[in-house]
Formats: structure tokens, sequence, C-alpha cells
């Protein structure tokens, strides 16, 4: 999930050299140690949340905390943990209190809505793959739909699993539960999905 | 195994994220049932499906989030000056709302103890009154601060209350009245003796002022550091002539548990010999058992044509 190779090629020090540096308060060790994770940190938080505004929240609430706290990371684990505990922590909050709101307001916000509005977003083209072409917008939405109504928690397992492509281990490990727990939760998660879509394809 | 157990494992399958075991379980049912095989294609189209809505972070959105974060980390002062080491601040930042409430009154601060002595006194004695030749260093200096009350609000969250001092850096002539009340009230400062010790050090040289001569009196007859009551005794000294602080000085004699300073004070005290010692120095004979005052004290009453000893 890491993805980072291409920032990594670009930087004159290593990671734990550049935490190093930002924790003595070099700005722009700081940055580029921004720069390393910044774009996956993004994506999970707009494919968690699908609002950009939403996920600038999360990144720029992430990104505070972590300078706020760097001078507290002793490495002990790594770097990379260390933010997506804080990330998803953040997602979580964030989703859990769209559920209150969802469950105070009746009114559903439509997922073509929220998608209108996401006029820095791209969405992913199919590259030419013919099945991903014939697939209707009325099925992306429905697939919205399934995974807007899914726990916080399942949520976030699943897209962790599988959009990140992160090992149930590690995703424990990152929500603070056991690889267990995560499985039950992707497993209830898959379900869901198979029982709400499984017509559709 | 049955169907049901092999579309249940499937996307874990799919992931990779089933035991071995389980793994070659299923790959065997998918081998000899062709309804789970149709079941696993249709799995792996929702998966594809589901890959398809799969959203990309814009340029222009990662670049507004980056601009936004680096204003923001301009706002909080990242300008490679920060001092990671200032525990206190960086753990109330930690997810507390802090409600600066900026007590204006100093009698509410006088409850405060742990106070900088020289900012709280500085802020006591001259609130505000800055007029005069000092000059003040720097606007942000480091702040004391204590937590006058803490409460739980809505929500988890946390509001304290905290009693600030800021710290200024004034200076001025040793002449100067301001300055001289600074240094008047440092000296009495229950909390600091080096603070204390410092300050009747830069009075000591002034003692022509009658406030200053009073503290001086009053460090030598209550201070409880005997290195503040030395340079008390030792700002006093040119006034050995001066009824009241001869006084003074004949009660510390009799008083005083330190031998060093009533060493000191009687060798000032016999400079300037008057009638009204002896009956002093008799009582001192009586009781002092330090053997240099008491030989100090025999001398001078011998000299005085006194007698050492009351009967």
């Amino acid at each position: 999930m890491l993805q980072a190779t291409v920032a990594q090629a670009a930087v004159k020090m290593d990671e734990p050299e550049l935490i190093r540096a930002a924790q003595r308060g070099d700005q722009r060790a700081f940055e580029q140690l921004v720069r390393l994770y910044d774009q996956n940190v993004l994506r999970l938080a707009l494919n968690l949340l699908r609002s950009a505004e939403d996920a600038n929240d999360v990144y720029q609430e992430a990104f505070l905390r972590v300078y706020k706290n760097l001078h507290t990371f002793r490495f002990d684990c790594s770097f990379h943990t260390w933010l997506y505990r804080i990330v998803t922590n953040l997602c979580l909050d964030a989703l859990r209190k769209r559920r209150v709101r969802r469950e105070e307001n009746t009114v559903v916000e439509t997922r073509e809505g929220v998608l209108d509005r996401m006029d820095t977003v791209e969405e992913r083209r199919a590259h030419g793959d013919p099945q991903r072409q014939l697939l209707s917008r009325q099925l992306q939405a429905r697939i919205q739909k399934v995974l807007g109504e899914l726990t916080p928690r399942e949520r976030m397992v699943f897209e962790m699993r599988h959009y990140q492509g992160l090992r149930l281990r590690a995703i424990g490990e990152l929500l603070g539960t056991s690889e267990e727990a995560a499985k039950n939760c992707l497993f209830r998660a898959t379900q869901k999905m198979r029982a709400a879509l499984g017509d559709f394809v | 195994m049955k169907c049901e157990q092999a579309r249940d494992a499937m996307p874990l399958f799919l992931y990779g994220e089933l035991p071995f075991e389980d793994e070659e379980k299923v790959e065997v049912h998918m081998d000899e049932c062709a309804d789970c095989r149709a079941a696993l294609a249709k799995q792996q189209a929702l998966f594809q499906a589901i890959d398809a809505g799969r959203m990309i972070p814009g340029e222009e959105l990662l670049e507004n989030c980056r601009a936004e974060l680096r204003e923001r980390l301009e706002r909080e002062g990242f300008a490679g000056q920060r001092e990671r080491s200032e525990g206190f601040w960086d753990k109330l930042r930690q997810g507390f709302t802090i409600h600066f409430h900026f007590l204006p009154g100093w009698a509410q601060v006088a409850g405060a103890v742990a106070m900088l002595a020289v900012g709280f006194t500085a802020a006591r004695v001259a609130p505000g009154s800055l007029g005069g030749p000092w000059t003040t260093a720097g606007v942000a200096e480091p702040m004391t601060s204590r937590v006058r009350y803490v409460e739980p609000t809505e929500g988890g969250r946390v509001q304290i209350v905290l009693d600030e001092t800021r710290q200024r850096v004034l200076s001025g002539s040793i002449e100067d009245q301001a300055i001289q009340r600074l240094l008047l009230a440092a000296a009495k400062d229950p909390s600091d003796a080096g603070l204390r010790v410092e300050s009747v050090d830069l009075l000591k040289n002034r003692p022509q002022s009658a406030e200053v001569r009073g503290a001086l009196l009053y460090a030598l007859q209550h201070d409880p550091n005997a290195g503040v009551r030395l340079k008390a005794l030792d700002g006093l000294k040119e006034f050995a002539n001066d009824p009241e602080t001869r006084q003074t000085l004949t009660q510390v004699l009799l008083k005083d548990d330190n031998p060093g300073v009533r060493t000191q004070v009687i060798d000032l005290l016999i400079q300037h010999r008057t009638d009204s010692m002896v009956g002093v120095l008799q009582e001192l004979m009586d009781k002092e058992n330090n053997d240099y005052i008491r030989m100090r004290c025999r001398k001078a009453l011998n000299e005085m044509n006194a007698s050492v000893e009351t009967y």
C-alpha cells in the first residue's frame, strides 16, 4: 500500500533521518516527511468519506497531529503504522459522526449528489477494460450506497483490505484489535455487499 | 466442504486471507462444484465493480491540501525555532480545548503558588505602569502558568483555566524608583531565597534610602535564610551608629541562631561602644556558647570597664 517509493527516491535523507530532523524543528524535513505519505493518506480518506472536503479535513488534522506529537515518536513502531493509527482514527470518527447525522436527518444524501460535488476528484477510468466500461452508473451508485451502509469499522477494514491491500494482521494492528476481529469485520462487510449486490453482477 | 461454507469463504479466499488448510478445501470444492465456480466468478466480478468505483485524488486537491497545511503550520509557529522540550504546553495542546482567561486582577493571582518571583512581583508592584527610564526586552517572553481549575464539558472535552504570568525583562538603573520597588518586593519573596539574596545584594548598595534601609533591617531580623541576613547586615554597616539600626542589631545578636551572623553583628556593634551596650553584652555572655563571640564580648566588656558577668 505504501507506494511511497517514487517520493522516497526524490528525497535526500532517509525516513528516520527525516523524522529526527523534523523532531529537531526542521520544517523542510517535516514537509518532505509529509510528502512521503500524504497522497496515500488523502486517497484513503477520500475513498472512505467520498467527499473532497471531508478528506481535506482528515488530511489537515492528521498532519497537524503528527506535527504536534512528532516529538513523542520513539521509533517503537514504524512511522507508517504510527501515522495510519492517527489517520484511521480520524476517518472512523468522521464515519461515526456521519452515521449519527444520517440517523438524525431523514434525508439521505444521494451518491450522485456527493459525486457531483467532487470537482477536484477524478474517478478512475476504465482504461479499456470492456467489462468495467459496461458497468452502469446505477451499479456504482448502488455500490457506494452499500459501502455507506456498512458500520464504520466494517467500512474501514474493507477499505484497507480491498483498496489499500493491507493484510488483516496489519489492519488489526492499526486499529488496535486482533487479526481475528479484523477478519470478522471483513467477513460481515463482504457478506453485506454480496447480499445487496449479488444480483447486479 | 459444503457449498454454503465454500461461498462464505470466497471473499477471504480471493483476498488470500484463508488459512492454508481452508484454502486447500475451497480449491478442492471448486474443482468439484460448477455452481460454486460460477459463484466465485460472480464474486470476482463484484470485486472488480467495486474496484471501478475507486477514487484517486486529483492534483488540484492534493496541492490545495498541502497549501492549507503549510499555512496552518505557519500559524502554529513552525518557524524552526520551536522548543521541543516545553512539555507542559505540548501536553496541553494535544486534544484539549484551552480557554485562556487572562485574569486581570492581581489579587486573583495572589493565591497562586510557584509563580516565577520576578514576573509575579513585577506585575504586582508595577501593573502596567511602564513609564520610566527602563527598557522592556522581548514581547513574547515565556510565561509561567498555573492551572487554576479544570472541568469536564460536553462531548468528553475538558476546559482548563490557566493563570498566566508573562515574563518581561526590565532593565534600568538601581537609582530608579520603579526598579527599587521591584527589588524591594523581590527581597521579600518567600518562595525563592536565591532571588532574595540577589535582591538584597543589589539593595545594600543604596542604604541611604529609608525604604531600602527598612527592607534591610526587616531582612536581617526576619529572613529565614542566613545568606540573606548576612547580605542585609553588610548593607547596614555604615549605619552602625544609627539608633534604630543598633536596636535591631542588638536584638539580632541575642536572638539569631546563626553564629556567623552573630559574629558580624557583635563586631559591628562594638565599633561604636555606648553604655547602653553593657547590659546587652552581659546578657550575651550569659547565653552565648560560641567561643569567638564570647571572646569578643568579654574583650569589649573589659575595655568598657564593665564586669563580664552579672551577679
